[in-house]
């Protein structure tokens, strides 16, 4: 039995896969497409952070390591020669379970800033070790010789229509269930673990296994944003790993608002679009992204999507965001026209009694 | 006596700082118990060991017999032992009843579940009812950032219920509140007690808060135990009068 | 790879003394960096992610001085005075405004910051790499000690480096200044209830740390090539410091800060390509065994 709130997110993603759809059909190459793409690859990437920071209060500044290995490992695997596109993406996210895993063990132990200083040497000595392995990863060059796109259970990704909509519903389909996961009583244990830790101690919450499941999920995540990017650019390169890859993830995150479950996929669109843009009709990119984020931060003190949903009613505002130093909640919903007053989840629950 | 916790030899250092020194006593089950003492004595100290939020330095902690000395704390509160904290400790993104839910199922086992339904609707009905028992129905929607000071308090009672403790130990509920809501308090949690028959075990600096309810006082002092017994017997206990110089703080 | 390299290395004095002495220069300078951050931030509990920026304009400054006057000395000391402005300005225009906010907005904000710092730099000066040169001064033969050869300049470098540390103890334990300093780091509330204006002090702390990382910047600059991406890496390499050497402590920065410049230059020789890898093997180790860092106390203590 699902609940109104499932429902209408698996309504929104139908409605989103049929819309791209129709656009598919008429667009085989351009701009926008590649936009698209792009952003399906970005945007996993941003929402798995989120996972980490928004709802666990995680601060990590390493995660572009988790995206680089899904792009490096899909393109290994397929370039042996031995396995065919469905497999090298199951072994990929099975590397990225394990790797993170791994990694979680040493980093979770350590408190906020502490935990953001070893993401970053950990993330970092990923890339040091990317950049001199050359043999295996074609290191500063990154690794071309292109990849294997056999066909598989009849989709042909030579063909745009099947590409875009592979992206499409790989976006779509693990976004819904990251929904589900945060939804889920496990999400309520990642924002209780964020709000006061030592709290949940004393109700006998295993804040150590909480933090660390929150760390696999967000490294698969991460790793499947890879894969879609390695699909894209043919490849994967050094700068996937490096320590402003990981940087450009916490101003989508905030550009889009880090309390709304779509706030960072929103920020990821932003981003690249910004980038788009600037690079059209400038050269000085950095200076106008570092201004747009600095507007953000500092003047609406939330992100854009956080900022329209407040104004629209859909969340409430006045909670402070995870830049006012407060912890909020996360709307449970991007839904418009419910009611601001009740806790959003509660509410319907109240309404399903009856 | 028939003793639920028994403390023998415990003592705790900080440095070079004697906090507890050398407690021996037993809390009764099913009793309601106060520990008072002045600033400083190690009330809090005491607590923080007996609910293994900090290590002693020497002695045990036994609760039915079971040694818990030095157990960490979700182990102790899954042995039945859970606390509410001097300064309420509640999260402040979630609603009361929210919050109470995540208690209950932590408590059951199926809070980390990453596919059901939050909130369940089984540890809904369960929050619902401890928080009627404690007297806080209203407050349920309520933001727990935006609760007054003694609803916090109140809350935090409740988030220790949800974990169906043997023993419930309540570090100050009444601090910060005047006359009337300290009395309300009181009255709030006398009722708890005989409702649920656990052992209560208080901390508290108000006198007569602590002659009116409790069945046994610990005095503590300088991290010591100064004396115990009903409330009969410290008032007329010479080492107490002189300590409190027969009166109140 | 290649660690029979770095043996034969080893075992040779004159390679010893060439490689020690690049690490002791990258040591010192980014000592000079670091401590700047370790004061801004055992001070201020401030993350001056920005950090890195001004080494950066120190560099700059210094070169354009040098260009304008031919003298090394006036363009240090542009440097460095132009970076300490620079830098009370940020802290009066920003940083008062995040000290009580999340980590997450100091940090993208400093963040925003290095990509318009780094964008200016560009516009004004360019984005080829940019070349200072030995000033005459220094234009001297080597000296060959133990065979290895040492530049002069590497000795005028590392002695201002140590006269600055030096100064820095004396002025944090002996003067009045020092004691205020230290006594904000342990109690902020109790310093301004003494009447003591801690705004000026704040921006002077702020303009003092961001002072050393311009001497750094300028100090190096005869040896460093100047593009607007230097900021970059010495900002990952004074936090690597700082967590290694301890938050706040200005002896563990210089500890540490020698340490990677040693570690680097002798790893170059053996391990070309993952030098930079194992200082961060080496910052991984210290956050596990012992997070406070190999000196871990705060700048109360110096």
């Amino acid at each position: 039995m699902m609940t109104r709130q499932a429902m209408f997110d698996w309504a929104i993603g139908a409605a989103v896969i049929v819309a791209m759809a129709i656009f598919g059909l008429y667009n085989e190459s351009g701009p926008v497409r590649d936009g698209i793409i792009r952003f399906c690859a970005i945007g996993l990437y941003a929402m798995s952070l989120n996972v980490l920071v928004g709802y666990t209060g995680m601060l990590s500044f390493g995660h572009a390591m988790f995206f680089s290995l899904g792009a490096y490992a899909f393109c290994l695997l397929l370039q042996t020669g031995v396995v065919g596109i469905p497999s090298a993406f199951v072994l990929t996210v099975v590397i990225a379970a394990l790797l993170s895993t791994l990694v979680g063990l040493v980093c979770v132990r350590l408190t906020r800033l502490f935990f953001a200083f070893i993401t970053l040497a950990i993330g970092m000595l990923f890339y040091s070790t990317i950049v001199a392995w050359a043999s295996l990863t074609g290191g500063e060059q990154g690794l071309t010789g292109g990849i294997p796109k056999d066909p598989f259970f009849g989709i042909d990704l030579g063909d745009p229509f099947h590409y875009l909509m592979v992206n499409v519903l790989l976006f779509v389909v693990s976004i819904l269930i990251l929904r589900r996961i945060l939804s889920s009583p496990f999400g309520a244990a990642l924002r209780m673990v964020r709000d006061n830790p030592n709290r949940c101690i004393f109700l006998g919450i295993n804040i150590f296994r909480v933090r660390l499941t929150a760390f696999i999920i967000a490294g698969v995540y991460a790793s499947l944003g890879g894969v879609l990017m390695a699909l894209y650019v043919s490849g994967a390169y050094p700068n996937f790993a490096y320590w402003t890859m990981s940087g450009d993830g916490l101003f989508m995150i905030m550009l889009g608002g880090v309390n709304v479950f779509l706030g960072p996929a929103v920020g990821a669109g932003i981003l690249l679009a910004l980038e788009t843009v600037t690079k059209t009709y400038t050269s000085h990119h950095g200076f106008v992204l570092g201004v747009v984020i600095l507007v953000t931060a500092m003047g609406l003190k939330r992100g854009l999507l956080e900022y329209v949903l407040e104004k629209l009613g859909a969340i409430r505002g006045g909670q402070g965001g995870a830049l006012d130093g407060k912890a909020s909640m996360p709307a449970h919903a991007v839904e418009v026209g419910h009611e601001a007053t009740e806790s959003v989840s509660l509410a319907r629950t109240g309404r399903e009694q009856e | 006596m028939n003793g639920v916790m028994s403390i023998r030899g415990l003592s705790k250092k900080f440095g070079n700082l004697q906090v507890i020194h050398d407690v021996n006593l037993d809390f009764t089950r099913g009793a309601l118990s106060a520990v008072i003492g002045p600033n400083g004595a190690g009330k809090t100290t005491l607590f923080n060991l007996m609910t293994g939020q900090i290590r002693p330095t020497a002695g045990s902690i036994k609760l039915d017999g079971v040694e818990i000395t030095g157990m960490d704390p979700s182990g102790i509160v899954r042995q039945g032992v859970a606390r509410a904290f001097q300064v309420a400790s509640l999260f402040p993104s979630f609603t009361v009843a929210e919050a109470m839910v995540a208690a209950v199922m932590s408590h059951r086992n199926t809070l980390l579940n990453l596919w059901g339904d939050f909130p369940d609707q089984e540890a809904l009905d369960r929050a619902r009812e401890i928080l009627r028992d404690i007297g806080a129905s209203g407050i349920e929607r309520q933001q727990c950032s935006a609760l007054s000071h003694g609803d916090k308090k109140i809350l935090d009672i409740a988030l220790a219920l949800a974990m169906e403790p043997e023993v419930l130990l309540l570090d100050e509920p009444t601090s910060g509140m005047g006359r009337e809501e300290s009395r309300l308090m009181i009255d709030r949690i006398h009722h708890l007690w005989e409702e649920k028959q656990l052992t209560l075990i208080f901390i508290e600096h108000d006198m007569e808060i602590v002659f009116g309810i409790a069945q046994y006082v610990y005095v503590l002092r300088y991290g010591s135990l100064l004396a115990s017994g009903t409330p009969e017997e410290i008032k007329h206990d010479p080492k107490v009068i002189e300590a409190y110089l027969g009166g109140e703080e | 790879m290649d660690p029979i390299a770095l043996w034969d290395c080893m075992s040779s004095p004159s390679c010893v003394v060439t490689q020690g002495a690049a690490g002791l220069i990258s040591g010192f300078t980014l000592f000079l960096v670091a401590a700047g951050l370790t004061l801004i931030f055992g001070v201020l509990n401030f993350v001056n992610f920005v950090h890195g920026a001004f080494y950066m304009f120190g560099a700059y400054f210094a070169y354009t001085a040098y260009g304008l006057t031919g003298s090394y000395l006036l363009a240090v000391l542009t440097g460095a005075i132009g970076v300490g402005i620079l830098g009370a300005l940020f802290e009066i225009g920003f940083v008062k405004r995040l000290y009580e906010a999340d980590h997450l907005l100091q940090i993208l904000v400093c963040y925003a910051f290095i990509l318009i710092f780094d964008d200016v730099v560009s516009w004004i000066w360019g984005v080829e790499f940019l070349a200072m040169g030995m000033p005459d001064a220094f234009r001297m033969p080597p000296l060959f000690i133990f065979g290895g050869v040492v530049p002069p300049f590497y000795i005028v470098l590392i002695a201002t480096a140590a006269a600055i540390a030096i100064l820095m103890a004396l002025v944090l334990r002996y003067t009045r200044y020092g004691k205020i300093i230290r006594a904000l780091a342990s109690n902020a509330d109790m310093i301004s209830a003494l009447g003591i204006n801690t705004r000026l002090i704040y921006i002077s702390v702020f303009a003092l740390g961001t002072l050393l990382a311009g001497t750094a910047g300028a100090l190096a600059a005869p040896v460093r090539s100047l593009s607007s991406g230097m900021g970059f890496t010495i900002l990952i390499e004074s936090f690597i410091v700082t967590v290694i050497g301890g938050m706040g402590s200005v002896a563990g920065a210089l500890v540490s800060a020698l340490l990677i410049g040693l570690v680097r230059s002798f790893g170059s020789v053996g391990f070309p390509l993952f030098a930079e890898g194992l200082i961060f093997i080496l910052m991984i180790a210290v956050l596990i065994l012992r997070p406070q860092g190999l000196f871990g106390r705060s700048i109360r203590e110096a």
